[in-house]
């Protein structure tokens, strides 16, 4: 593969900056202590940061809300007109529990039937990883495999080594970026090398949470009726968030709203979560009725389904978020932990 | 440019049949022709119908793949999309996309007797598996169908049933759950009830279940009971769908999901996938 | 895409979180990790609540009515006509025959307008708003105590207290946040009680549940003050210090004995007397309660009960401790603190006392009206009796969210005229004569109080849907149609005149709002405001606490050989309230499309019911069919329907029995049967 490369951190921006004629440049920025992703041309991007933006980068592949269709009846024709998104753009500071997300998704988004819609963003979207220095918060995501520092799925991966990033190529994407502003980037010495492997061997011992991923995944078959779910699902209030800002949950309602004064409706694509008991709702009856259920098919579908389905890649990268926003407090390492 | 795999073909609703109380079999054609003739599906398979300004609601396709240049869909207006279908009249478009789903099997059943056990609107799939096996008659043995309703109003496809009871080597068993009083001469009971009156050759037979889930149940049941293989009970199961092609994660039962690993299932295949039925 | 930082329309937790704007539609939510109450957490509501901001029917324009139907009409023919019969029928019956709902959903500096309007523009002190249907027990029954009616202390400190005493509010579906505190102590060890006719989903995580019957608070309260007295866990120190009233309260509850309150409340004697041992013997004990104990004929009573209980152990004026009503709306607190009161004016003065009347003359330039006008449920009843000609609605909901609901629209269908401003055609609002289109929390700016108190930034994502208008603008505009100019270039400006007239607002401004909300009383610019209240001295004449011997009073209607069962009232964590906004919400109607009744099993069994059928529900006053939700969850003889669906109202069955004093309906206590079908 390409060599890799070194920029010095001053320069960050203005290789960013760069960008902006041709891609919305997405970037991590900070409001009165939230970490968000925004765009270039509002904010000014927080490049020494530790955590993570507490909404993941899937929604740009996959968005909260998502205008599908147009219909509109025009005296007896029906006129369907799709609004497919194909702006460009390139996100930097993707962490390696997200890049591991939007690989996750694109197994199950570009297989089979493939996402149309999703494919349309996917193919115009450059990933720009950042390896993690220090664990986050709740951050497990040694023990998944996924993280500290992201191993592939990305266009560009960076690596802060103080007043340098080490930049890793990942893609001819990726390497066409740097040929943009390659008087920016001078070649990584092995010392640079060295650097970047020692700070992430350090990080991953100064990982507080940990998982038994082989444990979980020897359990599965076992744990399927153990009285863990309807205990560790008794505070929860069924608010939706552990699917929301999960980089890898990719559950979606489609409605169709209709505006009858004008004869048109929109299909709309939402994310929606398996945690709600409207999710499994039919006419006559409700195939997942308590919250136990629920809970066990969150855990299921990310550690049994998905690798089963797509060739062993895990539904969970391990990045703590669905531990930050549970008004339940509800841990998943706490339940994978009683898994036995 | 790659066909977008969640817009809806237009398709006319040539006519429309009140099939029983509360269902009605539309009659339909691509508006598009070159996607009329692409068309084909197998027995067991379903669509995303759309009537527009309304919503979406998957619906098993009733018609035979012999059958060219149309498909039918039965449907009872149970909710909001279906409600709203049952107001369209001839001329009216609607949207449709799909074949979805595995389908029933076919020539892997070849050479076997085929018992069909269907309860009110589960006869709409089977319907289709039916008349598909009467154009490959030979390939086939006795085809037996038992088929029951809560009250005879809601019998579905009453000529067909009455042509298929004169076919060669077939026969045909109403049941009602309840006796009305409408002049109802035939058999009373629920549709297992109708088992012991066939003469079933278990080795050499594959039975075919669709219907309510609670007669589904008990139907499979005195099916196992009988001596049938777990491999050789054949049925197909409902879920909540959205997207009806494995994206939007609400059918899943298990591993499985209903729409793209379903919504046909064999009995064994039920029982291995974890969570239940 | 635009995030922009706001404060949540829903719920009193005054959660905050950003709204993502695109092509001006609002698409995304980020919760906001900073926020000391949210902490980066949402509930549904937070998440997935926001699409009616888009519905196709949301008013765009203005509407007149024309006999049956409703014709668009320009914002210019719209005031004109509202400011003309204004104007026609308080010259022909007087300024009092005109009466004023705000809304606990709008701005502080919308409501203080509205009030504004009403008092300086229309002459009355007619104006009211629907904390009258929830809270104003609290209002009336702390401020009796305390000297304060709100929450003593701050929604984050509960999660270090020690113990929890909830009573009265189903605080995981009604205020998630708070819940999410209370989750939070639990699991740091602290006990919690819990005292609701009903299993609620606390239960599942409470150190004791007293399931008492409807209505019997205030002996259940009395019950526990009297163990605690003959068990000398009384805190004398406290007492002595900081409170005036013990020796009557102990005469007052010494019949009251565990035994006594067991009869009464049907709980067992020894949880009676555990729950006041945990309670009073807690480091800092905390008292949370909302709907349960306040809409009721004693709902006064049942607070001032609460605030015996706090004040006898020592539990308030201290971090973690208090009692803690939990206002429901978003900006409930808010409009009452900006005086959309019969007899305040903003900051709770009074409208009779001279001297603080004298000061608002002043200000606003007019003579202003000194008698107290009519409350929400008193104004009901006069317009039966013909003595209200007008009434103008500002964002409330009265035909679904009034008790008796046949008495309300006959009420209002007795007006000559009837303006209701709001986002959609609401039942209310196809009652009226003009329809005025205002705008929801996303399209405009302004701010909202929290239930602790705190005043907070709501932020403008996108431009107003259709010709819809900021309320505040509308109130503005018409005001000037009737001639009293109000002229402000922005909500800002507004609140700078609040903090002007308002002591407890007096330090809060937009600028200072930037870094975050600001708990009242926030008396100047360099103030941090006041996370708890009374730490010294209790804000009461003379820094006094004062307990009250409260006796105990049976609800108004109980149960009776017609009338075999007894209801009770509430809502659901999906929806909100009269669910003019969550009903256009796929994901809250995906969860409860329609209404239902709760009853336990064993009267299922014995009416013939089962889960899912049709069951009538017969009251006095009305009846209602829905679907019967079975569930082990209930008491005996109790039911239990939310009041969300129109078509299946609760309120249909609801008396119109209030509370003496607070003028708060019973929404928790009624006959019922129950009939299959």
């Amino acid at each position: 593969m390409s060599e890799m490369k070194i920029v010095n951190k001053a320069k960050l921006i203005e290789f960013l900056e760069n960008l902006t004629p041709d891609f919305e440049v997405i970037v991590p920025w900070r409001e009165n202590g939230n970490l968000l992703f925004g765009s270039l041309a509002y904010a000014k991007p927080e490049i020494d940061f530790i955590d993570r933006p507490l909404v993941p980068p899937k929604e740009y592949l996959l968005p909260q809300r998502e205008e599908l269709f147009t219909f509109t009846t025009k005296g007896g024709e029906i006129e369907v007109e799709a609004h497919l998104n194909k702006e460009r753009r390139a996100i930097w500071g993707i962490r390696p529990c997200d890049l591991y997300g939007i690989k996750t998704l694109d197994s199950i988004f570009l297989s089979s039937y493939i996402d149309t819609y999703y494919q349309a963003r996917r193919e115009n979207t450059i990933l720009m990883g950042l390896n993690c220095n220090e664990p986050c918060g709740m951050g497990f995501c040694s023990s998944m495999g996924s993280g500290p520092f992201a191993t592939d799925s990305f266009d560009l991966l960076f690596t802060d080594l103080g007043n340098r990033f080490l930049v890793e190529i990942g893609s001819k994407a990726g390497e066409d970026l740097i040929e943009r502003k390659a008087n920016l980037f001078t070649t990584a010495s092995d010392e640079d090398k060295g650097r970047s492997n020692e700070l992430e061997k350090q990080c991953k011992q100064a990982f507080q949470r940990s998982v038994n991923l082989d444990m979980v995944k020897a359990a599965l078959s076992k744990a399927w009726d153990d009285a863990l779910w309807a205990e560790e699902s008794k505070s929860c209030i069924l608010c939706g968030g552990c699917n929301f800002i999960c980089p890898t949950c990719h559950c979606f309602n489609i409605e169709d709203i209709a505006d009858k004064y004008v004869q048109a409706s929109t299909r709309v694509r939402y994310w929606d979560s398996c945690q709600l008991g409207g999710f499994t709702q039919m006419a006559a009856e409700n195939t997942r009725k308590t919250q136990a259920e629920r809970l066990r098919q969150r855990i299921y579908h990310k550690f049994s389904y998905i690798p089963a389905n797509y060739n062993g890649v895990i539904g969970c990268t391990g990045c703590g978020r669905c531990i930050e926003v549970c008004p339940g407090e509800i841990d998943i390492t706490n339940i994978l932990g009683r898994m036995k | 440019m790659t066909e977008n795999i969640y817009a809806p073909h237009l398709v006319t609703i040539e006519k429309v049949r009140d099939e029983a109380e509360g269902v009605k079999t539309f009659t339909l054609t691509f508006k598009d022709q070159t996607v009329g003739e692409a068309f084909d599906y197998r027995p067991g398979q379903f669509g995303e119908v759309t009537v527009f300004d309304v919503g979406e609601a998957p619906i098993s396709i009733t018609s035979s793949p012999a059958n060219k240049g149309y498909f039918e869909l039965s449907v009872a207006g149970v909710g909001k999309v279906t409600r709203a279908l049952h107001l369209k009249r001839e001329g009216d478009l609607i949207g449709f996309r799909g074949p979805y789903g595995n389908g029933f099997p076919f020539g892997e059943v070849e050479s076997n007797d085929i018992l069909f056990v269907a309860g009110g609107i589960g006869l709409a799939p089977l319907r289709s598996l039916i008349n598909q096996m009467f154009t490959e008659r030979n390939k086939f043995g006795k085809m037996s169908i038992l088929y029951g309703a809560r009250y005879p109003a809601l019998l579905c496809f009453r000529d067909e049933l009455s042509r298929w009871a004169e076919l060669e080597n077939s026969e045909v068993l109403l049941t009602v759950d309840t006796a009305p009083d409408d002049g109802w001469q035939g058999n009373i009971g629920v549709v297992g009830s109708l088992l012991p009156k066939v003469k079933i050759d278990i080795e050499h037979t594959v039975a075919f279940v669709c219907g309510p889930p609670i007669m589904i149940h008990f139907v499979i049941l005195d099916l196992l009971k009988m001596g049938f293989r777990q491999d050789r009970i054949i049925t197909t199961m409902e879920r909540r769908m959205e997207c009806g092609l494995g994206k939007c994660g609400h059918c899943n039962i298990g591993g499985k999901y209903v729409c793209l690993d379903g919504p046909v299932f064999s009995y064994q295949q039920l029982g291995e996938l974890g969570e239940s039925i | 895409m635009k995030k922009i930082l706001t404060t949540c329309e829903f719920c009193g937790c005054g959660c905050n979180f950003y709204l993502g704007a695109e092509d001006d539609k609002v698409v995304a939510v980020y919760p906001c990790t900073s926020h000391p109450v949210s902490q980066g957490k949402v509930c549904i509501k937070g998440w997935m609540g926001h699409e009616y901001i888009h519905s196709p029917e949301r008013l765009k324009t203005p509407l007149i009515r024309q006999g049956d139907k409703f014709s668009e009409a320009s914002w210019n023919e719209a005031y004109k006509l509202i400011a003309d019969k204004l104007r026609q029928i308080k010259k022909q019956y007087g300024s009092d025959s005109i009466a004023v709902f705000a809304s606990a959903k709008c701005t502080n500096e919308e409501n203080y307008l509205l009030q504004k309007f009403t008092r300086a523009v229309i002459g009355t002190n007619n104006v009211d708003h629907c904390a009258r249907l929830c809270h104003s027990s609290t209002v009336i029954g702390l401020s009796q105590t305390f000297g304060s009616g709100a929450m003593t202390n701050s929604i984050p400190e509960i999660g270090n207290a020690d113990v929890i005493f909830v009573i009265g509010s189903n605080t995981s579906e009604q205020h998630p946040l708070v819940a999410n505190y209370i989750v939070k102590a639990v699991r740091r060890g602290a006990r919690l009680i819990i005292a609701d006719p009903r299993q609620i989903q606390l239960t599942k995580l409470a150190t004791i549940h007293l399931s008492h019957r409807v209505g019997t608070d205030v002996a259940l309260i009395n019950g526990i003050l009297n163990v605690i007295i003959a068990e000398n866990l009384v805190d004398k120190e406290f007492v002595s210090s900081r409170t005036e009233g013990f020796e009557e309260l102990k005469q007052g509850v010494a019949g009251f004995t565990p035994q006594k309150a067991s009869q009464i409340t049907g709980v067992p004697t020894e949880k009676i007397i555990e729950a006041a041992r945990i309670y009073a013997t807690g480091k800092s004990s905390s008292i949370i309660y909302a709907m349960g104990i306040t809409q009721h004929t004693t709902g006064v009573d049942n607070v001032m009960s609460c605030a015996n209980l706090a004040m006898l152990t020592g539990n308030v004026g201290k971090e973690s401790t208090g009692v803690n009503p939990l206002r429901g709306q978003n900006n409930v607190q808010g409009a009452c603190d900006m005086g959309a009161l019969p007899n305040v004016f903003p900051g709770y003065q009074a409208v009779t006392n001279n001297e603080l009347r004298q000061k608002f003359e002043k200000a606003w330039g007019v003579e202003l009206p000194s008698q107290p006008g009519i409350t929400v449920t008193g104004a009901m009843n006069r317009m039966i009796d013909g003595d209200l000609k007008a009434l103008y609605i500002m964002g409330e909901n009265p035909m679904i969210s009034d008790p008796d609901m046949n008495h309300t629209e006959k009420a209002l269908k007795r007006l000559e005229f009837l303006v209701v401003q709001d986002i959609f055609l609401t039942e209310t609002a196809r009652l009226a004569n003009v329809v005025l289109p205002g705008v929801s929390f996303a399209e405009k700016d302004g701010t909202f109080t929290s239930t602790e108190r705190k005043v907070q930034r709501v932020r403008k994502a996108i431009e107003p849907i259709g010709q819809s208008k900021p309320d505040w603008k509308i109130i503005t505009e018409l005001s000037s149609y009737l001639g009293y100019k109000m002229d402000y270039s922005s909500p800002s400006e507004v609140m700078n005149e609040i903090a002007k007239l308002t002591l407890s607002y007096s330090g809060i401004s937009y600028n200072r709002l930037e870094s975050g909300g600001l708990s009242w009383p926030c008396p100047s610019p360099d103030h941090p405001g006041t996370p708890y209240l009374h730490k010294e001295k209790f804000t009461r004449a003379g820094g006094r606490g004062k307990f009250f011997a409260i006796p105990y009073r049976p609800p108004a209607e109980l149960p009776d050989d017609d009338y075999p069962f007894t209801l009770t009232t509430g809502r659901v964590g999906f929806h909100w309230h009269t669910a003019t906004m969550t009903r256009k919400d796929w994901a809250m109607d995906r969860e409860y499309p329609r209404g239902f009744v709760e009853i336990n099993p064993q009267d299922a069994a014995r009416i013939g019911v089962r889960n899912g059928a049709m069951v009538k529900v017969t009251s006095r006053r009305g009846d209602i069919s829905l679907q019967a939700k079975v569930v082990d969850t209930i008491q005996e003889g109790l039911v239990f329907i939310p009041f969300h669906f129109a078509e299946a109202a609760a309120n249909k069955l609801t008396p119109a029995n209030l509370d003496p004093v607070a003028k708060i309906p019973e929404y928790k206590v009624c006959a019922v049967k129950l009939e299959k079908g």
